[in-house]
């Protein structure tokens, strides 16, 4: 029995499937490499044949991410889990070293590490996240997704507590995942890069870059997630402090991406994304400003 | 390796759970029981600590009946998978037959029985619920609610579960028919005119699932619309297309009445209006039909009957 299961969704991108698949085998020992190809053309799965030692599963029908990283966990049968885009590259024996540090952790259910992030041609940008928090994030969590998707494993008994992925919040699925895990496990991390991380610009094509879909679905997600037993026997200012940072973080989100698409030109993009604010705290951009101007050394929203 | 899973996903019914894991037990020779406690707080747990020989997996967080399903999916290890609720009965040896069906019929993705309907005490109404339909291409009848099919009345071959991909969390109460309509759209379909499983009937009066029922049949008809996008719907004809619309709404339209009748003698008379209120909006003018007031005459001619 595989020690670990990489899961590995891919759909259309049959370029860059090999290159995952390869930097997934060499991250550490023992690892089964599951291959998940979301209903795509006939290419991928002649990529897919070529390569040896993967379990390589067609989905008949689009599922999208997270139905086709479901089924890759229910086909899968490592003790440990971890998913990798297909476009993103895992670092070498990195898993190894996580699978280290949470083996000696047996109370926290999941560990992450920082992504180096690249443009598309592939040149270094940054890495993130910077300080790798550690410990009970669950509130931490609510208001941001920090943790990189590629760089996360975690324990298969997780799953068996809290369910499987979401299959109904396109897009921020995986942050969904470590938001439920993170209720009930503490979180640990390794502070030194493990996966290649490949950033989207507006006109890349990637999910990532629909800023206004995913503030729209992570709002949903956010009320939800305000119903789980956790929150709902918090106080008042906990869970008002947590919508608070929310907003401010998906408003931050929001402008940053408006900026983004209008130094491309595109203009419909920025409309969509400042029409969603009024839904967030009413507050949020007067208290944003009020940040940007006191905290001058902060990231510079043009660099983002 | 086992060659069935039972999954059975259970929330707080620790009363009825036995009964149906051991007519599981009893449903074939090589089978895995896998219980998913859906996050109960009563003394489920303890229940099954009581049971031999089988997998019991705790949620610790509510996921519903699909997530529940889902977890069961990823502990099982058999070929083939069925799912069985904690307050349905599996019949002796149907599992065995059903697995000998798939195995002599490899092109299919899933066989289906049919099922004995039964009151709250689990004693036979005398009806008897299956397919009605030949074994082979059951896409259309499965869109048009036209085909009886539920997890307890069949057994899928995993395989096939994840090419298709599993249950989806969102679709509350109706997650095996969409499940079943996908699996219909790509694989053919084995029927055996058998009865499989015995069905725990909401009856009048019960108040079990009373207005739950209105409720998944509003969804029922919100969700065809996106099974209608899966591709071999796509490839019919618009008029082919707009023949299942109209056949499934008029069939469910009848049904809430159906159940409208049926319910008002009783008193439930919120229920009635809920279901009425329904099926007015599908379709004002079935509503005219003498079918459901004659029913609701039968319905009163019993009950002064019985008293």
């Amino acid at each position: 029995m595989p020690r670990t299961s990489i899961i590995i969704a891919t759909r259309n991108r049959p370029q860059f499937v090999s290159r995952a698949v390869d930097s997934a085998r060499a991250s550490g020992k023992d690892v089964e490499v599951i291959v998940v190809d979301d209903a795509s053309s006939e290419e991928t799965a002649k990529v897919c044949d070529a390569l040896a030692d993967i379990t390589y599963i067609r989905v008949e029908r689009r599922l999208g991410l997270g139905g086709a990283r479901n089924v890759g966990m229910v086909s899968s049968r490592g003790e440990y889990i971890s998913f990798l885009d297909d476009d993103d590259l895992r670092l070498e024996g990195t898993l190894d070293q996580q699978i280290e540090l949470l083996e000696k952790e047996p109370s926290a259910g999941l560990i992450y590490a920082r992504a180096n992030v690249t443009n598309t041609e592939g040149g270094a940008l940054y890495s993130y996240p910077t300080d790798c928090l550690q410990g009970d994030l669950f509130w931490k969590l609510l208001t941001q997704n920090f943790i990189p998707c590629g760089s996360v494993v975690f324990r298969r008994s997780c799953l068996s507590r809290i369910g499987l992925l979401d299959d109904d919040s396109p897009g921020i699925e995986d942050w969904d995942l470590w938001v439920r895990i993170a209720e009930l496990y503490p979180i640990t991390s390794l502070r030194a890069p493990v996966i290649v991380w490949r950033k989207s610009t507006p006109t890349s094509g990637q999910l990532t870059s629909q800023a206004a879909q995913i503030v729209t679905a992570s709002i949903r997600q956010f009320r939800r997630w305000m119903k789980l037993p956790r929150a709902l026997g918090a106080s008042r200012e906990m869970k008002q402090t947590a919508w608070h940072g929310f907003s401010e973080n998906m408003a931050e989100h929001l402008l940053c991406e408006c900026l983004r698409a209008l130094r491309h030109g595109k203009l419909d993009q920025p409309l969509k994304n400042l029409s969603l604010i009024p839904r967030l705290d009413p507050l949020t951009v007067m208290r944003l400003a009020r940040h940007r101007f006191l905290r001058l050394g902060g990231p510079d929203l043009q660099t983002l | 390796m086992p060659g069935i899973s039972v999954i059975i996903p259970t929330h707080s019914r620790p009363k009825l759970l036995p009964r149906a894991i051991e007519s599981a037990r009893a449903a074939g020779t090589d089978v895995e029981i896998i219980v998913v406690d859906d996050a109960s707080a009563d003394e489920t747990a303890a229940a099954c600590r009581e049971l031999a020989d089988i997998k019991y997996v705790r949620l610790d967080r509510n996921q519903g009946v699909a997530g529940a399903r889902n977890v069961g999916i990823l502990v099982s290890r058999g070929e083939f998978i069925t799912f069985l609720d904690d307050d349905d009965l599996r019949l002796p040896d149907s599992l065995d037959l059903q697995a000998k069906a798939l195995d002599a019929n490899p092109e299919v993705g899933f066989v289906c029985g049919a099922m004995i309907m039964a009151d709250q005490n689990y004693q036979p109404t005398g009806e008897v619920t299956g397919p009605r339909h030949s074994s082979g291409d059951v896409f259309r009848p499965i869109l048009e609610l036209d085909f009886a099919v539920m997890g307890l009345s069949t057994l899928i071959r995993k395989e096939c579960l994840l090419r298709a991909g599993l249950l989806k969390r969102h679709l509350v109460g109706i997650d095996d028919w969409d499940l079943f309509a996908r699996l219909a759209e790509l694989y053919p379909v084995f029927v055996m005119d058998e009865p499989v499983g015995i069905y725990r009937q909401p009856t009048p009066g019960s108040g079990q699932g009373s207005s739950a029922r209105a409720i998944q049949l509003g969804r029922v008809v919100r969700h065809q619309l996106q099974l209608l996008q899966l591709p071999r719907a796509m490839a019919l004809s618009g008029k082919e297309r707009r023949e299942i619309r109209c056949c499934l709404v008029n069939r469910v339209a009848d049904t809430l009445l159906w159940n409208a009748a049926r319910r008002v003698p009783y008193g439930e008379f919120d229920y009635a209006c809920e279901n009425i209120a329904v099926a007015l909006k599908l379709n004002p003018l079935r509503a005219l039909r003498p079918g459901a007031y004659k029913k609701l005459l039968e319905t009163w001619a019993d009950k002064a009957f019985v008293n």
